[in-house]
């Protein structure tokens, strides 16, 4: 089905050069068909990001626009960028904004009719615009010494007595930095703003000319809370590139150890959400559970979040068997208890009222914003990397993933619940399908230069990484697309029209990291 | 007599002066004139109302009885009230008036503005009918010359018209009134027509009749429900000094009307009667608060806040009526003394408002809650009158809006006594309303205050503004201090009330009160044993005044406690404490380094003015709980985008229509509307047709009279 | 009420000194000096925490984020693993005597990456439940004693750490938490980040750890009280 849609639309290009690798499609477009591209594409393809490349013949800056679908090929359309404009697809693909912003702050490319480029990644109260730090190949990056001293975003809202309720970027308990500013007339929240990349960090620059082993040390710190899948996701990038296959034991373990993360970082959302609600009680003892889960990790790989696991090629540690059974056994433990904290809640109606039909987003929205995670599946999108590209042994397995139609914050919640069901039907899965023997590849090395892509489905969604490589193994440039960065972008549509106080539990509901979208 | 006669004298001079001084001495002399004219008439009053009324014959109409003036207590409690608003009125006119100088002539405002005053005193004092009629259309025809003043605006004129509409309308339904009572007592004489009254029983439906139409006639003025609407439209025309004294005076007339017919010269006798106007003042007070609340151009949210007042006002009058009619003299004495005390207070916190929101748009030339910020900074003297009123008429203590509107909800609390359970519910009904508008009133003028003198500007102009000059500040200052005056000596005001009240109630009943605790005379024994482990006769040596304001013995065998407070002592014990803590703070503090800072703003150093809380912001809960009598408040939202997906506007607009048009006189015009289009029906514009009708109407006339007339 | 209830029906599950007297996945750990011929060479490290001295090759804490590459199995020679949690080192030379009895905690995210400000939000769950000895997370820093810092500092942050850190009352605390905060870990070269905690505002307390662990946390939050029990978690334990 898609590859004939693919064929139909190629049928219709055929000026355009294709090259076909395996599991990938890429067409070389000039710029002003990309629109019509995109748009083609748009109804089968999920946009995945924009990734910036540069052009093995001329070592010019190029664009590559990642597309995938499900159990067709990945497409990327090559835009070169010859110092003019290139037309902007967010008319047509919504979830394009962020990404060209991001460019043009970061690479000076200008998106024409985008009509709200600058002052995004980079505060312009710090960096000029035009400053571009990762066109240039130096660390010497101009900066502003202003005061930042405003909230920096334009009034939508034209209503008498309107204004803007700003929130952060330093707010409530231990929330992460990132700025909201909630235009309103008073209760409600009539239009909503948000300004992250307070915590930019510059993780792409940084990647730059590191070694495989350290790039998967940064990767991680992206986000601490998914730091294994994204470093699984940039792992599987240099393992491509490198051509070594992994063993299968690793491939498994590495299943095993990512359902264990995305257990626990539910958890913590499920706490995070019925903190929210106020129900502290059931929140405490979540947040209990979390930390037994946390324990578990820290006692069997060393560090409780799983840092420093993934190592290119392999695991930095192997288990016996008898270890994996345990572990299986008291995952067992903990989970039985949360579920019945969380069957619990769907009979309480304090609950319900404050989740039902609140922060709602449509299927609609949730397709233009080419949404990922328990965020998209629970607005109806069956978008699952695991099952539309399946990578390490996820094809030796099986699972359902839970879909909801409503889209709304409670909807949210019982995905999140389901997931978890779901992820430890597969942990349980993995001890009988594990070979005995552990080969692990120990000098692991990139000897060819080339680009290659790494995806995982981390608990909060799809994390792409765009890796290319100069022959020395070193990492020359890299696009990290995480589900931080895709599904922000929804989230101020999704408060609109709901009051102030649920803007916090729509928050929670999101269990979206402010460190994974700013990296 | 005599500070009548000076009153007329100095008030004609004025008008006289004015055209005669030099131009850029008019408002001057006139504020010198007016304020010694006022000052004559608050003497005469209190002359009148406490040793002896006088009374002076103008002319004798052959066949209708003599026409007369004279100051019995009613009037001349109202004569007082007057005298008080317009005085500091005098005082804050000539600066404010600076700024119309190069537009209008300065001499006609003087003339009216006195005109108003003599027709004004001349409605209260005129003691038969036709005297009364004339000074009550010279008055209106003044008033509407005042709002209109500023009459280059368009809107302006409107809202003149508006008001001279209903004013007149009003005038011809108290009509409805005058005519029967003439007609029973053959007489215009007001004496004459209270002793008609006093001797003969009329049908209960000629009751009702006169006490309809007098009090929806009066109500008009009164800005009671169904006919309020002319109120806001009318403030925010008319300059500041003038919405002083439509809301502080003119208010007062119909009231005043009500009062001198249905409590005076024909009393209800009629408990359901009573309970009738209580209904409409609490739906008034309501409807009244609710707009208030919600509204945020100042002056418009004074005059809905006005029409709350009138409708406590009327709550307590209703209140009095009823426990007369029911024969319960003393509790109709404690309403009235409420109904009086409001009437008083409302006046002097009201006028005190109006002139700080003239002082406002003549430092900032903006009257917009949302746009206005940080005044306390720029007109500090402003500020604290302004915060006296906004105290005052929220009812906090030690200012007098807590007194009389605490008499009136525990007035109503009485309803128990009453007789038919009916009776009971409407009255507690009443006193959840006045509570709730209590509550309203609060939040309302906390937004008031906040808004205006608090926070940030939000305006450059809010970010000028200057200070009023010494004249607005003695006039605010000085009714200021009134306010204050009147929350802390109650005692002596409900004494010096007591006569009039007595009147209304129909017997007096100060003795059958307990005496004051703390006073310097000693309870009598019974209660001294009651009260006195509860500290009553505390310190009745030291202390020189009487502190309590009521207790009311029932006539039961046990003494029972009705209600006390005592509002001189709580005032005292206030400052007492306030002292203390500050004392207690410097104490404390005096080792301890202060360090100012930016408010917390969640990091970001300066926030721009548009993040800061506005006036809609803050009345927006209210308007979400009220959604049903504020409907049809529902904001119509437009979205405009950019490039398919991005947002450049959301465009709100909100549609409102005021809810007593909506549900009287919208539906009203639609059936006049629908019988219009009814009869037009007939009109076919064809000859035979109206031929047809013609012929029809003569059959039937000729059949008519064939039948009457056999 | 319900739910208070279901919550009296659980066990207890707050660590004590007795409860945990296992470190069992409560600390990760953290190299220890070794002497050099055993050591890991110093270029393993990542981060350049590994410096050889007088024989001994001593690991420089504010540096470490403890990615256990020096002692990986390929490796020849390794370092020495310590277990253990009291890692919080005092930087500045005096800490109030107001805080011996409650501190009140605001904490700034200031790049972190989530883990660091997890573990913080970890000590109010039930198992550590750090409200019984006497410390509580404030919205605002009007109302704080101590400054929790993690994260390096970032361009954009930088102002408003610091702006936070102004609207503090005297006394205050500054505890930077995570070898991020301390050194800029392993983001320290980026061009994003303004350089550690202390480089923008004086630090108090320092908190190594790629995170710390909660208990890590708790030694520090007890030295800054004044205490330092053998086991944080000793509620009773005075100066
Ligand atoms: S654990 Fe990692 S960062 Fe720490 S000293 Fe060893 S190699 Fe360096
Ligand atoms: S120290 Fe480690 S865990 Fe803490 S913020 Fe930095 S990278 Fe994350």
């Amino acid at each position: 089905m898609t590859e004939k849609t693919l064929e139909h639309i190629l049928e219709q290009h055929e000026e355009m050069a294709v090259t076909v690798e395996p599991n990938w499609i890429r067409i070389a477009a000039p710029a002003s068909r990309l629109p019509e591209l995109a748009s083609q594409l748009a109804p089968e393809w999920a946009f995945a990001g924009i990734v910036p490349e540069n052009d093995p013949k001329t070592q010019s800056l190029r664009l590559l626009y990642v597309f995938y679908a499900r159990n067709g090929p990945w497409v990327g359309i090559e835009v070169r960028n010859h110092d003019q404009s290139i037309p902007t697809i967010s008319n047509i693909l919504f979830a394009a904004d962020w990404q060209e912003r991001e460019m043009e702050d970061l690479f000076d490319v200008q998106f024409e009719g985008h009509p709200q480029l600058g002052d995004f990644v980079l505060h312009d109260s710090h960096w000029p615009e035009g400053t571009a730090p990762m066109k240039r190949h130096s660390w010497e990056i101009r900066q502003k010494t202003t005061e930042s001293r405003n909230l920096s975003t334009p009034r939508i809202v034209e209503a008498s007595g309107s204004f803007v309720m700003p929130i952060g970027p330093i707010f409530s308990g231990t929330q992460e930095a990132i700025q909201f500013g909630l235009e309103t007339v008073g209760e409600e929240i009539v239009f909503a703003h948000i300004r992250p990349f307070y915590k930019y960090r510059a993780v792409e620059k940084l990647l730059e000319g590191q070694t495989p082993s350290v790039a998967l040390l940064i990767a991680e710190r992206i986000d601490g809370l998914t730091a294994f899948s994204h470093s699984l996701a940039m792992a599987q990038a240099f393992e491509t590139l490198a051509g070594a296959p992994v063993p299968p034991r690793v491939r498994l373990l590495r299943v095993f150890w990512a359902e264990i993360e995305r257990i626990r970082s539910h958890m913590q959302v499920l706490a995070g959400i019925l903190e929210s609600t106020g129900l502290s009680v059931p929140a405490n003892l979540i947040q209990a559970l979390e930390e037994d889960l946390l324990q578990l990790s820290g006692a069997l790989t060393g560090h409780r979040y799983l840092f420093g696991l993934v190592r290119p090629g392999g695991l930095s540690r192997d288990w016996s068997d008898t270890e994996i059974e345990n572990i299986v056994d008291r995952l067992g433990t903990i989970l039985e208890p949360s579920q019945r904290i969380l069957d619990a809640l769907t009979f309480d109606n304090s609950f319900l009222d404050r989740l039902e039909a609140v922060g709602t987003l449509s299927l609609e929205s949730a397709s233009t914003h080419c949404l990922v995670g328990p965020v998209a599946r629970a607005s109806g999108i069956n978008r699952d990397l695991r099952v539309w590209q399946p990578y390490q042994a996820y094809d030796q397995i099986t699972f359902d993933v839970p879909v909801q139609a409503e889209g709304d914050g409670y909807a949210r919640f019982r995905q999140l619940c389901q997931e978890i069901v779901q992820s430890y039907r597969i942990v349980q899965q993995i001890p009988p399908l594990l070979p005995a023997a552990l080969s692990q590849t120990e000098d692991f090395g990139i000897t060819q230069a080339g680009t290659a892509l790494g995806y995982a489905e981390s608990p909060a969604g799809a994390v792409i990484c765009c890796v290319s490589a100069n022959s020395r193994g070193m990492v020359e440039r890299c696009r990290v697309i995480t589900p931080g960065l895709v599904n922000w972008h929804a989230f101020p549509q999704s408060v609109r029209h709901f009051a102030f106080q649920d803007f916090p539990i729509i928050l929670a509901t999101f269990g979206l990291s402010v460190a994974d979208l700013d990296r | 007599m005599t500070g009548f006669l000076l009153f007329l004298s100095l008030s004609l001079a004025a008008c006289v002066l004015a055209f005669v001084v030099p131009g850029h001495w008019t408002t001057r002399v006139s504020s010198v004139m007016g304020s010694f004219a006022a000052a004559a008439l608050v003497y005469s009053g209190i002359v009148s109302f406490f040793f002896h009324s006088w009374s002076l014959n103008l002319w004798n109409l052959q066949g209708w009885g003599l026409l007369e003036v004279g100051e019995p207590r009613l009037p001349a409690f109202f004569v007082v009230v007057t005298g008080l608003v317009f005085l500091p009125v005098s005082w804050f006119s000539p600066e404010y008036l600076k700024r119309l100088q190069p537009r209008y002539d300065l001499r006609y405002f003087v003339l009216i503005y006195h005109a108003l005053m003599m027709a004004i005193a001349l409605t209260f004092l005129a003691r038969d009918v036709i005297t009364f009629l004339l000074a009550w259309e010279i008055m209106s025809v003044a008033s509407y010359l005042a709002v209109n003043f500023e009459h280059l605006q368009e809107s302006h004129t409107q809202a003149g018209y508006t008001m001279l509409g209903a004013s007149e309308a009003g005038f011809l339904l108290t009509l409805g009134a005058w005519l029967p009572l003439i007609a029973v007592s053959h007489s215009i004489d007001f004496s004459a027509i209270q002793a008609a009254s006093a001797r003969h029983h009329f049908p209960l439906s000629l009751g009702w009749a006169v006490m309809l139409c007098s009090f929806f006639g009066f109500g008009v003025k009164a800005g009671l429900f169904p006919s309020m609407s002319w109120l806001p439209r009318a403030h925010p025309a008319a300059p500041a000094n003038f919405s002083a004294i439509l809301s502080g005076v003119i208010l007062n007339l119909g009231i005043y009307g009500i009062i001198e017919i249905n409590g005076v010269l024909w009393p209800i006798h009629n408990p359901s009667e009573g309970l009738l106007i209580v209904v409409i003042g609490s739906v008034t007070a309501l409807i009244g608060i609710l707009y208030a609340s919600t509204e945020n151009h100042l002056k418009r949210m004074l005059a809905h806040s006005s029409i709350e007042n009138m409708g406590l006002i009327t709550i307590a009058l209703g209140a009095t009526f009823t426990f007369r009619a029911a024969h319960l003299p003393e509790l109709a004495w404690i309403a009235g003394i409420a109904a009086l005390y409001q009437i008083l207070n409302h006046s002097l916190y009201k006028s005190l408002l109006f002139l700080g929101a003239g002082a406002i748009d003549a430092g900032t030339g903006d009257l917009e809650m949302d746009r206005l910020g940080g005044l306390a900074r720029r007109m500090p003297w402003t500020s604290a009158a302004m915060l006296a009123g906004v105290m005052a008429i929220s009812a906090l203590p030690p200012f007098n809006g807590f007194i009389s509107e605490w008499l009136i909800i525990q007035s109503l609390l009485r309803s128990v006594v009453l007789k038919p359970t009916i009776d009971q519910v409407i009255f507690a009904f009443s006193g959840v309303i006045v509570a709730l508008t209590a509550g309203l009133a609060a939040t309302a003028f906390i937004k008031l205050y906040g808004m205006i003198f608090l926070g940030p500007g939000r305006s450059a102009a809010s970010e000028n503004a200057h200070e009023a000059g010494y004249g607005p500040r003695w006039a605010m200052g000085s009714l200021a201090l009134l306010c204050l005056i009147l929350g802390v000596t109650p005692t002596y005001v409900v004494t010096g009330l007591s006569p009039l009240a007595a009147q209304l109630a129909g017997g007096g009943v100060l003795g059958g009160l307990i005496p004051p605790f703390f006073s310097p005379r000693h309870l009598p024994r019974s209660l001294g044993q009651t009260f006195g482990p509860l500290g009553a006769e505390v310190g009745h040596h030291l202390l020189p005044g009487p502190g309590l304001v009521f207790l009311y013995q029932s006539p039961g065998p046990s003494p029972n406690v009705v209600f006390a407070s005592s509002p001189s002592y709580l005032a005292v014990a206030m400052g007492i404490f306030l002292a203390l803590s500050y004392l207690a703070l410097r104490i404390v503090k005096k080792h301890q380094r202060v360090v100012r800072h930016e408010p917390w703003q969640g990091g970001v150093r300066q926030l721009p003015a548009d993040a800061h809380y506005t006036a809609t912001g803050f009345s927006n809960p209210i308007v979400v709980i009220f959604q049903a009598i504020l409907r049809p408040y529902r904001p119509v939202e437009h979205e405009q985008f950019l490039a398919s997906h991005f947002h450049s506007a959301v465009q709100r607009e909100v549609r409102e229509s005021y809810v007593v048009d909506r549900l009287v006189f919208y539906p009203a015009a639609t059936v006049v509307q629908s019988i219009a289009g009814v009869l037009a029906r007939i009109h076919h514009g064809k000859i035979n047709v109206y031929i047809a009708y013609a012929l029809i109407t003569l059959l039937a006339v000729i059949s008519l009279s064939l039948w009457v007339f056999p | 009420m319900l739910w208070f209830r279901k919550g009296l029906d659980q066990p207890v599950r707050t660590l004590t000194p007795k409860t945990s007297s296992t470190l069992h996945g409560l600390s990760p750990g953290r190299p220890a000096p070794t002497p050099s011929r055993d050591a890991a060479p110093e270029d393993v490290c990542p981060t350049h925490a590994l410096k050889e001295h007088d024989g001994v090759m001593d690991v420089d804490y504010t540096q470490c984020i403890q990615c256990r590459l020096c002692r990986q199995q390929s490796l020849k020679n390794k370092m020495n693993w310590e277990e253990g949690f009291h890692w919080a080192q005092m930087t500045s030379t005096s800490l109030p005597d107001a805080f011996h009895h409650s501190v009140h905690v605001r904490v700034v995210d200031a790049g972190d990456c989530g883990a660091c400000l997890n573990e913080l939000h970890q000590l109010a769950s039930p198992v550590y439940s750090l409200h019984r000895l006497g410390i509580a997370f404030t919205p605002a820093p009007r109302e704080a004693d101590v400054l929790v810092v993690t994260g390096p500092v970032t361009v954009s942050m930088k102002e408003t750490l610091e702006e936070a850190f102004q609207s503090m009352p005297t006394p205050k605390r500054v505890m930077a938490v995570g070898t991020c905060a301390l050194s800029g870990g392993i983001f320290s070269s980026s061009f994003a980040v303004a350089g550690p905690v202390d480089r923008v505002i004086p630090v108090d307390i320092a908190i190594p750890g790629c995170p710390p662990p909660p208990l890590a946390l708790l030694d520090g939050f007890r030295l800054i009280m004044g205490a330092r029990p053998e086991n944080p978690l000793d509620g009773r334990v005075r100066k």
